[in-house]
């Protein structure tokens, strides 16, 4: 029928991103929102600092934070969510049946998103720093490479984990979604500095990737965040790898789980719950 | 394929639990089904709504766990060897909705298709080979969205047979549409068995004109048991020794006394208020009992309007075996 | 008759609306995501007032931005609903054609779906408030509050967002999935230009001009002036300079000019609905799906 394990799930992740990226060419509309919306809570965080007079790192980390929540919720609700979506389509039942790893569908889902979410952190980054004329330093293009890199897959690999569990949902998934938005910009610190919420809190955010990551990419961006920095550049990419392999390994045996749980209970393919 | 049935069910049994108590008690939809279909079978699954038909071939295409039992697709376990299974078979469902509306047909069939591995070379040929074979040409760059019913349902099962699956489960695909559709449809099954002698097709349906016209056997089905299974002309023998009568009679006051009639196997009735008839079906043994229901229709001050004996259908063996028509 | 109608196509909306806000969760679950999801959002704030205050919360603006960030969750909410009734029942459960074509009037059955989302928000907001003052030392203490012009600035300021929220809904018959977004977007223009964090004094001279346009920057103010009225009187006169940009706006002629606001919004709003239903149907939008 086809050729083996590695090129089918290849086949399936282009396949899966397909929809995403035709999409995104034939509903135009996306192209306003993503970048333009987005900078009115990032405005409006920015006059905030600048009113109480707050130094000017705070507001370029309003903007650093701003255009990374373009990933976040690319994860939460274009990938976590998904499967949710797809079981209400009836997608979901032709996935579980096709001779795929799950992943796969998620990583198409992923990439697919990808070029959306990049042009709204990208734009919301610019745009931002333009307005408000926040200047980005960049010390150590490979460390910052690194470090974005590291931050993506681990969070990615997080969302996929959070898939897993949101495949046996019902409508608890879209609220789950809306409950993670909020508390995960306070806990991981997108518009102030982690390590104000006290080193315990802090530590515990670490566990999402995006904190770290932020925190890391503050450090690189701006020559006066080390003052605000919760740990060293070093040691936030060797806890990010980390981060990369425990989420990657953690949403493959989720997957399994929830998948055989879903199976189980009769709800894997049971819509409107 | 190697020389394994195609698919073979041990005392499987899946029962689901509610949620919560208050949702009510335990549902046992499938009870102990044994089954074994051969390679190469058209085979069709005939059951009433509830009858467990949909929950056996989710657990066949790896979709549900039994709660005991076994099965097994080619030799394969679904429960424990579900990746060897997903590379033997195929499903399409009746009134599917899958696929994304703002696609293509084509880009739709070939999405699916990645998901099996096929090369889009070889992918794009069949879609367009299929595409041909459906009449659906002209729609090959026309939005999902904009599909009719059956159009849609049409590009469903050719999202299905894509993949060239050995095994194919068909859930009522022909649900819901014009004769014409699934005129196309049926057809396309019989030429695709036709050109692919070891493939197997499992089909369920409510029509059987459907199930007598395409299937090599039948598994009849209700509260989750198999209660026959064999050929169209050996079922339809069953009730061989058996009279149908059907009747068209004006309204009837009271249709009760003639389950005590004896002779009478089973009956089924319908009314039709605008024509002012009650129509009477009954599967009898011998016709014994004929003037006895004539005597009762008359004592009821009802008129026969028109009175046939037929010969046993698929229909009739239904009405038997689960003592009601198909809902 | 037609009144009781409206009212009766309203009532089984909200009916439906609470059914689908409510009941996914048990009521821990629902409780904990009604306290946690508005709080959570108001702590950002918190902490980035402390970040440069280095903790201090005794300052009028703390109580300012507090109040504002908990009141707008109505405006965000509520414009979210409206234009969520229409994605949802459209998209995911594929029931707005059969209600579309019901012998009701539409409108209402929006507005009613969508006061469920009023209610619960009224619970946020309430939550929040009181944390802030239990907690956090917010300016609002119950002997101050005039109790008149809160009850007006929230019947009035309610019935703009509201009609807002249908010209969104409208919109969202002609947009695709994605523009749920467009219900933030919009929400985020108030965010910014109605003073809902910071003063519309913070803004550009231009950007001024445009907040003092909008109704909900003259609601936000008239709903501060009735929660805490001295620590507002504090800030429109504060260092001899009107830090609210409202100052010299007296209650009335406020409220005069959110209940014009109200009426124009309110037409121009069935405006653009009636137009966007007209478009939808013209191009057989009403019942298309749009998801990848």
């Amino acid at each position: 029928m086809s050729d083996g394990w590695v090129i089918r799930n290849l086949r399936a992740i282009k396949g899966r991103a397909y929809p995403r990226i035709i999409g995104a060419k034939r509903e135009p509309s996306w192209l306003f929102f993503e970048i333009v919306l987005p900078l009115f809570t990032v405005a409006a965080y920015a006059y905030v600092y600048q009113f109480m007079d707050a130094r000017d790192e705070l507001i370029g980390y309003v903007v650093l934070g701003g255009a990374m929540t373009a990933f976040w919720l690319n994860v939460l609700w274009a990938m976590a969510a998904q499967f949710y979506w797809e079981k209400e389509i009836g997608n979901l039942q032709l996935y579980m049946i096709a001779p795929i790893s799950r992943m796969s569908i998620l990583a198409g889902m992923a990439l697919g998103g990808m070029f959306s979410t990049t042009v709204n952190a990208a734009s919301t980054l610019a745009i931002g720093a333009l307005i408000f004329n926040v200047a980005f330093h960049i010390s150590n293009p490979f460390m910052l490479i690194a470090i974005f890199l590291a931050t993506m897959v681990a969070l990615y690999g997080m969302g996929m984990m959070f898939a897993s569990l949101y495949m046996l949902f019902g409508r608890e998934a879209h609220h789950l979604s809306n409950l993670m938005t909020d508390p995960v910009y306070l806990a991981s610190g997108f518009f102030f500095p982690v390590k104000y919420l006290g080193a315990w809190a802090a530590a515990g955010a670490s566990f999402i990737p995006i904190t770290l990551g932020l925190d890391a990419l503050r450090q690189m961006f701006f020559t006066g965040a080390a003052e605000d920095a919760f740990l060293s550049i070093e040691v936030e990419l060797l806890i990010l790898l980390g981060l990369c392999v425990v989420f990657l390994i953690l949403a493959h045996y989720s997957l399994r789980y929830m998948e055989y749980l879903g199976k189980a209970t009769g709800r894997l393919t049971l819509r409107w719950q | 394929m190697n020389h394994e049935p195609a698919v073979k069910v041990e005392s499987l049994t899946r029962v689901f639990e509610p949620k919560k108590k208050k949702e009510g008690k335990s549902v046992r939809a499938l009870d102990s089904v044994d089954l074994q279909i051969e390679q190469g079978e058209l085979f069709g699954i005939l059951g009433p709504n509830g009858a467990g038909k949909t929950t056996l071939l989710k657990i066949l295409s790896t979709l549900l766990l039994p709660t005991s039992g076994k099965a097994y697709i080619a030799g394969f376990d679904v429960e424990s060897q579900f990746n060897d299974v997903r590379q033997k078979i195929n499903m399409v469902s009746g009134g599917e909705v899958s696929g994304y509306g703002l696609l293509t047909v084509k880009e739709n069939l070939w999405m699916f298709s990645q998901f099996y591995g096929i090369k889009s070379k070889v992918a794009l040929q069949r879609i367009d080979d299929m595409l041909k074979d459906f009449g659906l040409s002209d729609k090959k760059d026309a939005k999902v969205r904009t599909l009719s019913t059956g159009q849609r349902q049409k590009m469903n099962i050719i999202r299905g047979f894509i993949t060239d699956p050995d095994i194919i489960f068909l859930d009522e695909p022909t649900l819901g549409l014009d004769v014409n559709a699934s005129r196309v449809i049926r057809d396309f099954i019989l030429q695709w068995l036709k050109d692919h002698p070891t493939k197997t097709v499992v089909l369920t349906t409510h029509y059987m004109v459907e199930a007598d016209e395409l299937c090599d056997r039948i598994a009849i089905i209700d509260n989750g048991k198999i209660l026959a299974c064999d050929t169209p002309e050996r079922l339809k023998r069953r009730v061989q020794m058996n009279t149908t009568l059907s009747m068209d009679v004006t309204l009837l006051k009271d249709t009760t006394v003639f389950r005590t009639f004896e002779g009478v196997e089973s009956f089924t009735f319908t009314e039709d208020g605008e024509k002012g008839l009650t129509k009477l079906r009954f599967v009898m043994r011998g016709e014994s009992g004929v003037s006895d229901i004539i005597s009762a229709v008359l004592g009821q001050g009802s008129r026969i309007e028109s009175l046939q004996k037929t010969e046993p259908t698929l229909e009739d063996v239904f009405i038997k075996m689960v003592g009601k028509g198909l809902e | 008759m037609a009144v009781m109608n409206d009212l009766r196509t309203m009532k089984n909306a909200a009916w439906l609306g609470w059914q689908m806000e409510a009941n996914w969760a048990d009521p821990f679950l629902f409780a904990t995501y009604s306290i946690v999801k508005p709080i959570s959002a108001t702590l950002i704030l918190v902490f980035m007032f402390m970040v440069v205050t280095g903790g201090d919360t005794d300052n009028a603006y703390f109580s300012y931005m507090f109040i504002g960030n908990a009141l707008y969750m109505y405006v965000a909410e509520v414009l979210f609903g409206v234009t969520w009734v229409i994605h949802d029942d459209r998209e995911h459960y594929m029931t707005l054609k059969q209600v579309y074509i019901a012998p009701i009037n539409f409108y209402a059955y929006i507005l009613g779906r969508s006061a469920i989302k009023i209610v619960i928000t009224t619970a946020g907001v309430i939550i929040t408030l009181v944390f802030g003052v239990l907690v956090l030392g917010v300016d609002i203490f119950l002997g101050d509050i005039d109790w008149l012009l809160l009850a007006v600035s929230t019947v009035l300021g309610m019935g703009c967002i509201c009609v807002l929220g249908l010209a969104l809904g409208g919109i969202t018959f002609l947009t695709a999935r994605h523009s749920i977004g467009i219900n933030e977007g919009v929400a985020g223009i108030f965010y910014v230009m109605s003073g809902i964090i910071f003063p519309i004094t913070a803004l550009p001279t231009w950007a001024q001009s445009i907040s003092k346009v909008l109704p909900v920057t003259y609601w936000m103010d008239s709903m501060r002036r009735a929660l805490m009225p001295d620590a507002m009187a504090e800030l429109s006169s504060a260092a001899a300079f009107d830090v609210t940009g409202l100052g010299g706006f007296s209650n009335l002629y406020i409220m005069i000019y959110l209940a014009i606001s109200a009426a124009i919004f309110f037409v121009l709003s069935l405006a653009v609905f009636k137009f966007a239903d007209g478009v939808a149907r013209r191009k057989g939008k009403i019942d298309w799906t749009t998801s990848y």
